[in-house]
C-alpha cells in the first residue's frame, strides 16, 4: 500500500476529536474522495496528510515511509485551496512558477513548465493578469496549475469547488477527472458533495463525525451502502428510509406495510432509493397506497413527495409531472430486489 | 428646495468648523515659523508682529557656532534604529500572536499594551538606573531601547490587525509550495502585508523622532537628540526664543513634509484590508 493512515487520531486544544483512530490505504494513481458532512473530520485527514496538522497519536506513511513529522515541503505534495489561496501580490504567471522559482529551477525550463501547465488548465491568456481580476473559476485553474506545475506525486484539494457557482462547478469537475487520467497523478479530494465524489472518485471514504464509515469503490456505496446514514447521504435525491417493525415476513410502519421475507420479528429500518419505486395501478396487489404532496418537476425526470401518516418518501419518475395532483392516491410497488434493511438501532446494514 | 438650502447651510457650518480647527492647530505652527526668521528685538516685543524684516541669523547660530548640527544626526540614528528594530521584533511576534494560539495568549497580548497605560514618567527613574548600571547612560543607544520597548506594543498591536486579515491558507499555500514556515512568513506574507507593516513604521518613526521625555532623561551630551537640545536654548541670560524655533523648525519640517508625501500609502497601510487571494 502506498498511502497509509495507521491509527491517526487528531484531537485539538478545545477538545474535539476530528479524527478517530483512522485506517485507510489507498495506491497511487487513485482519485480518492474524502466525504462527510461538516464535522466529519474529512478536512482533517487532508491536512494532516499535507502536513498542516501534527496527528495526536498514529502515523501516516508514504511508500513505507513514515511521514508523521515531516514539514509540508518535505513531502512532495500539491495542495488546491476552497479559497484558491493565490497570492494576490504576484501575477498570475508568477503565481504557478512560485513552486518552481522555490526549487530553483533554471529560468527556460521554469518557463516551458509553466506555460505547459498553463496550456493544459487553459489560463494562457491570464498569465500576466493579477490575481484579482480572474473570476472563481480563473482562479481555480490558476491554483491547480500552482499545484501540479512542480509535478509533486500528489494532489490534495480541499473542496476546491464549493465556491463556485453550480454550472462551472459541474464543467470544473469533467476536468479534474481529464486532469487526472492525462497527469497519471494521486488526487485526494474532499467534499461534502456526494456527487462530486460518485462521479470523480475511484474510491470513496465516508467520514462521519472523525470516524470512517465505509470505503470503498463509488458504486458499491451507492448499491450497498454500509450503514442508513450513508444511505441518507448517498444519491440524489437520497434513499428513502422507514423506521417500522417485521411481523412474520411483512414490515409495518406507520401508514404502510410492504412484504419482507427472511427477516427476523423485530424493530428495522427498511430503506429503498427513489428511482427504484415503481408507479402502479391501484388494483396491483402489492400495491402500496401514498398520497401526492409536492412534485418537483427536475427536467427530464419528475420528483414526486408524498406522504402516508408519519411517513414520507420521494419517486423519481420520468412520467409527466402534470399527472400528478396534490392530495391524489399514489400507488406504488417497492420490488423486493430494490429494497435494503438496516439495524434500528445502530443503522448498519443488514445482510 | 428646503432640502437644498438646509444642504448649503449644514456645509457652510462644516466648512465653519473645518476653519476654525485649522486655525488653532496651525497658528502655534505659523508663529514659530516666523519667530525663527525674527531678530531678538522683533521676537520679545510686546506686541506680536506680523510683519518685520527677516533674518537668518538664528539658524547658523544654533546650528554651527552652537554645534547642534549632529543632534539632527542623533535624532536619525535613534529614530531609525528603533523603527528597524521594533519592525524586525514586533512583526514576528504580531504574526505569532495572529496565527498560533497559546494558553494565555489574549491575557499576554493585552499585557502589551498595558506598557503604554502607565505615565511615561513612572518608568523614567527606573529606566534611568537600568541603564546606569547596564552601563549604557549618556548613549544612543539607551534611547534606542527605551523608544524600542514603548513602540513595540505599538507594532504588535497594529500588526496583529494586518496579519489576521491575510487569510492562513496563503502560509498553508506557500508551504505547499516548498517554504518553511519561516520562509512563507518571509517571502509571502510580509510582502503581502507590506503596505501595513510601512504605516506602522512610519507611525513609529514619528512617535520616536519627537519624543522628548526619555531622550533627555536618559542622554545629556553626545547622544542627544534634536528635541533634548530645545531645552540647552533656555539659558541663565534669557530663553533664545529664535534659535529654540530654528531648532523646532528643523526638527518638524521632515517629518511635516514626509507625512504628507506618504500620506495616501499611510492612509491606505492604516485601513488595510483588501488582501484577498
Amino acid at each position: 500500500m502506498a498511502i497509509v493512515f495507521d491509527g491517526v487520531t487528531k484531537a485539538f486544544p478545545d477538545g474535539t476529536v476530528a479524527l478517530q483512530a483512522l485506517d485507510l490505504a489507498f495506491e497511487p494513481g487513485e482519485f480518492l474522495v474524502l466525504l462527510g458532512p461538516s464535522g466529519s473530520g474529512k478536512t482533517t485527514a487532508c491536512r494532516l496528510l499535507a502536513g498542516l496538522e501534527r496527528p495526536t497519536t498514529g502515523r501516516i506513511l508514504v511508500e513505507g515511509r513514515d511521514v508523521t513529522d515531516l514539514p509540508p515541503r518535505l513531502r512532495g505534495m500539491g495542495m488546491v485551496f476552497q479559497n484558491y489561496a493565490l497570492y494576490s501580490h504576484k501575477s498570475v504567471y508568477e503565481n504557478i512558477a512560485y513552486p518552481l522559482r522555490i526549487r530553483k529551477m533554471p529560468a527556460a525550463e521554469l518557463d516551458r513548465c509553466v506555460r505547459a501547465m498553463a496550456e493544459l488548465l487553459e489560463i494562457t491568456r491570464y498569465l500576466d493578469r493579477r490575481p484579482s481580476q480572474l473570476s472563481g473559476g480563473q482562479a481555480q485553474r490558476v491554483a491547480v496549475a500552482r499545484a501540479l506545475v512542480w509535478q509533486p506525486s500528489l494532489c490534495l484539494m480541499d473542496e476546491p469547488l464549493s465556491n463556485l457557482d453550480a454550472l462551472l462547478r459541474l464543467h470544473m469537475r469533467t476536468e479534474l477527472k481529464r486532469l487526472h487520467r492525462e497527469l497519471k497523478k494521486t488526487f485526494v479530494f474532499v467534499t461534502h458533495d456526494q456527487e462530486e465524489a460518485m462521479t470523480l472518485a475511484t474510491r470513496v471514504a465516508v467520514l462521519r463525525e472523525g470516524a470512517l464509515i465505509q470505503y470503498d469503490d463509488p458504486r458499491e456505496i451507492y448499491r450497498r451502502p454500509a450503514t442508513r446514514f450513508i444511505a441518507e447521504f448517498i444519491g440524489r435525491p437520497a434513499m428513502n428510509t422507514f423506521d417500522g417493525n417485521v411481523r412474520d415476513g411483512v414490515f409495518h410502519a406507520s401508514g404502510f406495510t410492504c412484504r419482507l421475507p427472511g427477516k427476523p420479528d423485530g424493530p428495522i429500518v427498511l430503506g429503498i432509493r427513489p428511482e427504484q419505486i415503481q408507479l402502479v395501478d391501484a388494483s396491483a396487489s402489492d400495491a402500496i397506497r401514498f398520497a401526492v404532496d409536492v412534485v418537483e418537476p427536475v427536467e427530464p425526470d419528475v420528483l414526486i413527495f408524498a406522504k402516508s401518516e408519519a411517513n414520507a418518501l420521494i419517486v423519481r419518475t420520468a412520467n409527466d409531472d402534470r399527472a400528478y395532483d396534490p392530495g391524489q392516491p399514489l400507488y406504488l410497488r417497492f420490488p423486493p430486489a430494490a429494497l435494503h434493511t438496516f439495524n434500528a438501532i445502530s443503522g448498519a446494514r443488514l445482510p | 428646495m428646503i432640502d437644498q438650502s438646509s444642504n448649503r447651510a449644514w456645509k457652510s457650518f462644516a466648512w465653519a468648523v473645518l476653519l476654525v480647527t485649522v486655525v488653532i492647530a496651525l497658528t502655534p505652527y505659523v508663529w514659530m515659523v516666523l519667530a525663527s526668521f525674527k531678530n531678538r528685538v522683533d521676537l520679545l516685543s510686546s506686541v506680536p508682529k506680523w510683519s518685520f524684516t527677516p533674518t537668518h541669523a538664528n539658524y547658523p547660530a544654533v546650528f554651527i557656532d552652537k554645534e547642534y548640527w549632529p543632534l539632527a544626526i542623533n535624532s536619525v540614528l535613534i529614530s531609525v534604529s528603533s523603527t528597524v528594530l521594533c519592525i524586525v521584533i514586533g512583526a514576528p511576534a504580531a504574526y505569532g500572536f495572529a496565527r498560533s494560539d497559546f494558553p494565555g495568549k489574549e491575557d499576554l497580548f493585552f499585557f502589551f499594551l498595558t506598557t503604554r497605560m502607565a505615565p511615561p514618567i513612572s518608568i523614567a527613574v527606573p529606566l534611568f538606573l537600568f541603564f546606569t548600571s547596564l552601563g549604557l547612560i549618556d548613549t544612543i543607544y539607551a534611547v534606542v531601547i527605551a523608544h524600542t520597548s514603548f513602540n513595540l506594543s505599538l507594532v504588535v498591536w497594529m500588526m496583529r490587525g494586518f496579519f489576521a486579515e491575510i487569510p492562513r491558507e496563503i502560509d498553508e499555500a506557500a508551504m505547499m509550495d516548498g517554504r518553511s514556515r519561516l520562509g512563507a512568513f518571509l517571502f509571502v506574507v510580509a510582502p503581502l502585508a507590506a503596505p501595513g507593516i510601512g504605516a506602522t513604521a512610519v507611525l513609529c518613526f514619528i512617535l520616536s523622532w519627537n519624543e522628548f521625555l526619555y531622550a533627555f532623561i536618559l542622554v545629556a551630551f553626545d547622544g542627544r537628540p534634536l528635541t533634548v537640545g530645545i531645552p540647552g536654548l533656555v539659558t541663565p541670560h534669557g530663553t533664545l526664543w529664535g534659535q529654540v524655533a530654528a531648532v523646532a523648525i528643523v526638527a518638524t519640517l521632515p517629518i511635516v513634509l514626509f507625512t504628507f508625501l506618504v500620506q495616501k500609502q499611510l492612509v491606505r497601510g492604516l485601513t488595510f484590508g483588501a488582501v484577498k487571494g
